[in-house]
This record gives structure tokens, C-alpha cells and sequence, in this order.
């Protein structure tokens, strides 16, 4: 069986998809493979190289200890027997480590793709050209001290602005300049929480960055002058874990998370305008995976929403949750209110949705690879290219087993006890 | 704290342990009741000197600075009528430990609101302790302690929960953990990207506070308060007429503690700079 789809992200004509490690490009006229790159850095590669340069330095103080002309005394003696560290291995209790390309984002003018690695904790920027005959051409890789999980891009497409698990955000041009060496690159902003999303916004000439973790914040600061934080959007009760310009208007914003609703903000003026509380349309989708873990399950422990993605065509918004076999279907009014216009059936849970034109395009977790959904009439459509694209999907398993986890979105949830 | 390794030791660790259990949720009662006369003893109120800050600790903490109840913590600036507080809290010792400094600088500042932000619950509790029984005690005296309050919470990650834009006049960051090892620095508390939300939440002209006895943090503080462009370092002449700086140096625990040693502290204070115009 092929594995899905984790990450999808399209333009007008073409696809692009990750699958574990590996990352392709389809065209979406006639399923045809345009584009593919595959991660080829072992994961271990960082602790290799941290095990390395111990080890050099360990090497450098013994030769100067050697070539001093001291006495050896005894303990001298026992220091110079410096200890050749072990290579860590990760205990039996350990979490494993994925390595799979996290995040896609393409610059507006479609110019280049932006993905993470987990492996080496990286960004890689590709150039898209669509006459070669591998379209993806690789021109950066940058290396990060902690892992990158969202992206987004200001000054015209010309800088990448990077969110990572420690909270921190770092700025990164998109050229084809040699990497910076990560020890030199300073945060441009943080917080102290994992960060979940990265939004570059404009207005009156001004952008800003906005940032939201899993403490509930979402902080908009100034940009470049990061150091002047505008405010924070105070609302959410849990972790956020999706935010978007409506395309519409772009002095607005929806975000989405652990919490039953998804809100919609004047992010400039800190003024939140609606919320919507999506747990009656989605209730009967949920199931017993949307359970917290049964260590932290008690007699009253309901199931648990978590909205995925959220994407905007116009007025619409649409609204992914974790491992339900629906799509919602909103549109901001005028009065700037939600209204719901349709809970979409999807024969299959989505792992991830994206939008090109005047369809979505949804990573569905079965066979059939991708689910297309056109958006007027709001309707599941078929589309061959489907199955073609099913069968150059290069990541073959024999289980569900051997799938990464797909529906990790919900782990972000704060458990603490004490 | 150390395995006990014989039998004995380890009876008397329970004893212990059940003793400072006892006692804590007596005083668990008593602070319910907001009466006490007794000052609480430290030694029922020992913890590890270290807590994580990454960490998801069961915390309260307002969702915006507007729904938080501070009449709990000011009752006497707390207008019952109109269920609004009569002024704001100005000064805040983030990381106020036993509460040393609180102390200090309520009688300096009477007619101005601190607060004491402790991430250690049991630390936090005996400070609150401290105040309840200071302000039984003094009910009726001109320095009465009410003015001055303590909160468990984690100020790196929650501070804007807390404080609106421009509350502050005063942060104090007296003597916090050196987190030595190169990986934790980003649990120091005073970094770039804190510095910002600092600078937020403190007025132009307010001033950042900064005492410790480990040169190597000393150093990393000025670092970083230097790089920040918000913040600009108040020379000695200055520290030497302001009366907080000598407060901050006597007054708190951890620095009588450092005096008994005669160890070194180093003091560096910054002022907020206007923000400049975007």
C-alpha cells in the first residue's frame, strides 16, 4: 500500500507533495511527475558531526597538554587519558525520530518552494523552473540549531522567515548564497513555547510578523524592527495550530487550534471580531481516536476537536480538522461574522488540504492518494489524475504500521500535572 | 536532593517530609482563612532551587490582562462598589524568591502597587504566607504590606498575560538562575527575544533592574540589554543615588546570602527607551 500524502501545497497548475523524505512535483493537468527530490541526509548526520567535534576539540587539548614541557606528575598522567566519548544512542524509552519534510510554502510570485527537513533541521529553498526536466532545483539549504517548523516570506519574496520547536524566528534571504554557519544566526524574535505557525502581513506600507504557539499567544511584532512587539490577539483557550489572511482582506485574519472554535481578528487594531464553535457541526465525526491518551483519560474526558488547516478562497474559508472525514465551509459576511454554508462529507479523513483555483485538493489517508473537492458547486469531484499520481507516489509500505504518525496535531495539547 | 542510604536516614527523610506536609497544609487552611499571626518558617518551605521553564506546569494565569482579579491579591485598593482596582500594580520582581526584596521596596514605594512572580510553588507559597501574616501583624501601622503581593507563575512565557503595554515602571531580576551549561541559555531570563516583550510591557523611562553573583551571567545580561535597541545602561552615578539598587543589594536573600559569603555581586540597570517611530 502507498503511504499518503503528509504535505500538500499547489499553484494554479501544479502539485506539490511530500511523502516521508521525499518531495515531488505534479502537474496537475494530466498527473504527469514534473519535479522530485528526495532527502538523502541521514538523520543521525547532526549527532555525528556534534560526536565529531568533541572529539576533535578532546584531540586538540591533548596535543597541547603533550606539547607542554611540564613534569608529568601522576595526575597529570590520569588527565591525559582523556576518554574517547561514547555515540549516543537514544534509550529503549526514547521517541523515535521522523524524517520527513515538515512544512511547503511557495513565494507568491511562485518563483521558488520553501520546505524543512527534520533530518539535518534545515530549510531547503528550491527554484522552480518548469522547462528542466527536474523542476525542482535545490539553491539553499540551511541549517538551523533547532528544528524549523513553519516558514513564511517577506520583503517580496526575498526573505524567508523561519519559526522553530524552540521558539525562536529567524530571517533567512532566498538566494543562492552559501548557508550561514548556524552558530552565527541570531533569533530576529522568540517566545518561550513551541512556535505552530509563522505569518508575514502587510499593511500601509508596514509588515509584521505574527506568531503563534502552543501557550495560546499570538504576538504581532514589528518588522524588520522585531524588537517592537504591536500586541498580542488573546482569545484562544489552547494551542494554535493554523493561521490565514482571509484573501479577500488582508487586515484580517482567522486562526484555528485546540479549541472548539476558530476566530476571526482585526490583527492591526487587536480587536477580536467572531468566533464560531465548531463542536455541534463535527460531533458526529468524531470518534474514539479523538479521545485524549488514555493515561490522562478520566470518566469525564470529552472527545477532542483540533482544526489542521485552514484555507481561503475570497470570503470562504475552509476548515480542516484532525482525522475526520469532513471539510467545513465558511464564509465571512459583511458584518464580519462566520456563517457556515456546508459540512462536507470526504469518503476518507484528510491529512492535509491545499487550494488551487477553483478547487481544494485534499492528502486523503487511502489508497485513492487525493481527494479533490471543487468549490462551487461544494462538491467531492472525481479527477483521474488521482490514481496516476497514486501510483508514482514512491513510498510503498505493507501496513498502516509503517506509516509515520499522521494525526500528531492534538499532541500539542498541554497535559501537565503538577 | 541525595538517596538517604540507611534505614534510619530514610525514616527520618519520611518524617520529615511528613512534618513539612502537615505544616504546609495548615498553612493551606490558614491562607484560606487569610489569618495568621506567626511569620511562616522557611525551613517548612524548602524546594529544589531550579524549575524548568520549558515546562507545562499546572499554572493560573489570566487570558488577557483586563479579566485578571487583582482584588484578591490588593484587597485594599480594591473598590468593592465598583469591582474595579483603584490603581494598577507598577513594580515587578519576577523571580522575588523568598520575598526579600518585596519587603524592601514596600516602604519605599507606599503609594505604588508590586508584585513578586515565583515559578516554585512552595517558594511562592511561603512568600504568601509571609505577607498575610506581615499584614495581620501591622494591621494597623502605617507600613501594612498591603501594597505588596506574590503570584506563582512562569514570567517568561506569561507576562503579557499579566501586564498591559506600558504598565510597568520597574523590573527587578535579582540573583536568577545562571543556567551555566551553553544549551540551557535560552532558559536565562533576560535574552533578545524576552528583552522585547520586557521592553513591552515596561513604560519609556522605566528601568530594568539586574543583580547576580555569577560574573559569567552578569556579563551575558549586559550582552544582551546592550544589543537590544530598547534599552540603554544607567551608569554607576546613578546606580549609586537610586535608592532600589541599594535595596536590591541588602535586602534580599540571596544577597545576604552572597554578602555571608563574601562573594561579589554585580548590579546593571537599564532604562526603556522611547520606541521609535515605525
Amino acid at each position: 500500500m502507498k503511504h499518503p500524502f503528509q504535505n500538500i501545497e499547489a499553484t494554479s497548475t501544479h502539485l506539490f507533495a511530500t511523502v516521508k523524505n521525499s518531495l515531488q512535483v505534479f502537474s496537475l493537468n494530466d498527473g504527469i511527475l514534473v519535479g522530485e527530490w528526495l532527502d538523502t541526509v541521514d538523520s543521525q548526520q547532526n549527532l555525528v558531526k556534534q560526536h565529531q567535534a568533541k572529539f576533535e576539540q578532546l584531540q586538540k587539548q591533548e596535543d597541547i597538554k603533550s606539547s607542554s614541557e611540564e613534569p608529568e606528575t601522576k595526575r597529570a598522567e590520569s588527565n591525559s587519558k582523556t576518554k574517547i566519548p561514547k555515540f549516543p544512542t537514544p534509550g529503549p524509552g526514547a521517541p523515535p525520530i521522523y524524517n520527513y519534510i515538515r512544512c511547503l510554502e511557495l513565494t507568491s510570485d511562485e518563483k521558488y518552494l520553501i520546505g524543512t527537513t527534520d533530518s539535518d533541521k534545515s530549510i531547503i529553498i528550491f527554484e522552480l523552473d518548469f522547462n528542466s526536466a527536474n523542476c525542482l532545483k535545490l539553491v539553499k539549504r540551511q541549517v538551523f540549531p533547532k528544528r524549523p517548523c513553519s516558514i513564511s516570506v517577506a520583503d517580496n519574496n526575498t526573505t524567508a522567515v523561519v519559526g522553530d520547536k524552540f521558539g525562536d524566528v529567524y530571517k533567512i534571504p532566498i538566494d543562492c548564497e552559501p548557508p550561514i554557519d548556524e552558530k552565527l544566526l541570531k533569533p530576529i524574535l522568540g517566545h518561550v513555547s513551541m512556535l505552530t505557525d509563522v505569518l508575514v502581513g502587510e499593511n500601509e506600507g508596514r509588515q509584521y510578523i505574527l506568531t503563534s504557539d502552543r501557550d495560546e499567544h499570538i504576538k504581532v511584532s514589528h518588522y524588520p524592527q522585531t524588537f517592537v512587539v504591536k500586541h498580542w490577539l488573546f482569545g484562544h483557550d489552547e494551542f494554535i495550530s493554523s493561521m490565514i489572511f482571509p484573501s479577500f482582506d488582508k487586515t484580517l485574519l482567522v486562526t484555528g487550534g485546540g479549541d472548539d472554535s476558530i476566530y476571526l481578528w482585526d490583527w492591526i487594531h487587536n480587536k477580536a471580531l467572531a468566533s464560531f464553535n465548531l463542536r455541534s457541526l463535527v460531533e458526529a465525526y468524531l470518534n474514539e481516536s479523538h479521545y485524549p491518551p488514555e493515561r490522562f483519560r478520566t470518566e469525564t474526558s470529552v472527545k477532542e476537536i483540533c482544526v489542521v488547516k485552514i484555507v481561503s478562497s475570497g470570503r470562504k474559508i475552509f476548515v480542516l480538522l484532525e482525522n475526520v472525514t469532513c471539510v467545513l465551509y465558511f464564509t465571512i459576511n459583511e458584518d464580519l461574522t462566520f456563517s457556515i454554508d456546508k459540512v462536507l462529507d470526504v469518503p476518507h479523513p484528510l491529512v492535509d488540504l491545499t487550494i488551487s483555483e477553483n478547487q481544494l485538493i485534499g492528502a486523503s489517508d487511502s489508497e485513492n492518494i487525493l481527494t479533490f473537492i471543487n468549490i462551487d458547486p461544494f462538491e467531492v469531484v472525481h479527477n483521474e489524475i488521482s490514481s496516476k499520481i497514486a501510483v508514482l507516489n514512491p513510498c510503498d509500505v505493507s501496513s498502516r504500521d509503517d506509516f509515520y504518525p499522521l494525526y500528531a496535531m492534538n499532541n500539542l495539547r498541554k497535559r501537565s500535572e503538577h | 536532593m541525595a538517596e538517604p542510604d540507611t534505614k534510619a536516614q530514610k525514616e527520618q527523610q519520611l518524617e520529615a517530609d511528613s512534618k513539612r506536609k502537615t505544616y504546609r497544609e495548615r498553612k493551606e487552611v490558614i491562607r484560606k482563612n487569610a489569618k495568621e499571626l506567626d511569620l511562616p518558617r522557611k525551613r517548612y518551605y524548602r524546594q529544589r532551587a531550579h524549575s524548568n521553564p520549558f515546562s507545562d506546569h499546572r499554572l493560573d494565569y489570566p487570558k488577557y490582562p483586563e479579566s485578571m482579579d487583582w482584588g484578591k491579591f490588593y484587597p485594599a485598593y480594591h473598590d468593592k462598589e465598583t469591582n474595579q482596582m483603584t490603581q494598577d500594580v507598577e513594580i515587578a520582581d519576577i523571580g522575588c524568591g523568598y520575598g526579600g526584596l518585596l519587603l524592601g521596596l514596600t516602604k519605599e514605594f507606599p503609594d505604588k502597587l508590586l508584585l513578586g512572580m515565583e515559578i516554585r510553588v512552595q517558594v511562592s507559597q511561603y512568600v504568601e504566607d509571609r505577607i498575610i501574616a506581615l499584614r495581620e501583624k501591622h494591621k494597623k501601622q502605617k507600613v501594612n504590606y498591603q501594597n505588596i503581593a506574590v503570584i506563582r507563575g512562569n514570567a517568561m512565557k506569561f507576562l503579557p498575560n499579566f501586564f498591559k503595554k506600558g504598565q510597568l515602571s520597574k523590573m527587578f531580576f535579582c540573583f536568577p538562575d545562571p543556567h551555566f551549561k551553553q544549551r540551557k541559555h535560552k532558559a536565562r531570563i533576560i535574552t533578545n527575544t524576552l528583552l522585547s516583550e520586557y521592553a513591552y510591557a515596561l513604560r519609556e523611562g522605566g528601568i530594568i533592574y539586574t543583580i547576580t553573583d555569577v560574573e559569567d551571567l552578569h556579563k551575558w545580561m549586559v550582552e544582551h540589554l546592550e544589543d537590544h535597541p530598547l534599552f540603554e545602561r544607567l551608569d554607576k552615578e546613578w546606580e549609586a543615588q537610586d535608592k532600589c539598587v541599594e535595596i536590591m543589594y541588602n535586602a534580599t536573600e540571596e544577597g545576604q546570602k552572597v554578602a555571608r559569603n563574601k562573594g561579589s555581586k554585580w548590579v546593571a540597570c537599564y532604562k526603556r527607551l522611547p520606541t521609535p517611530t515605525i
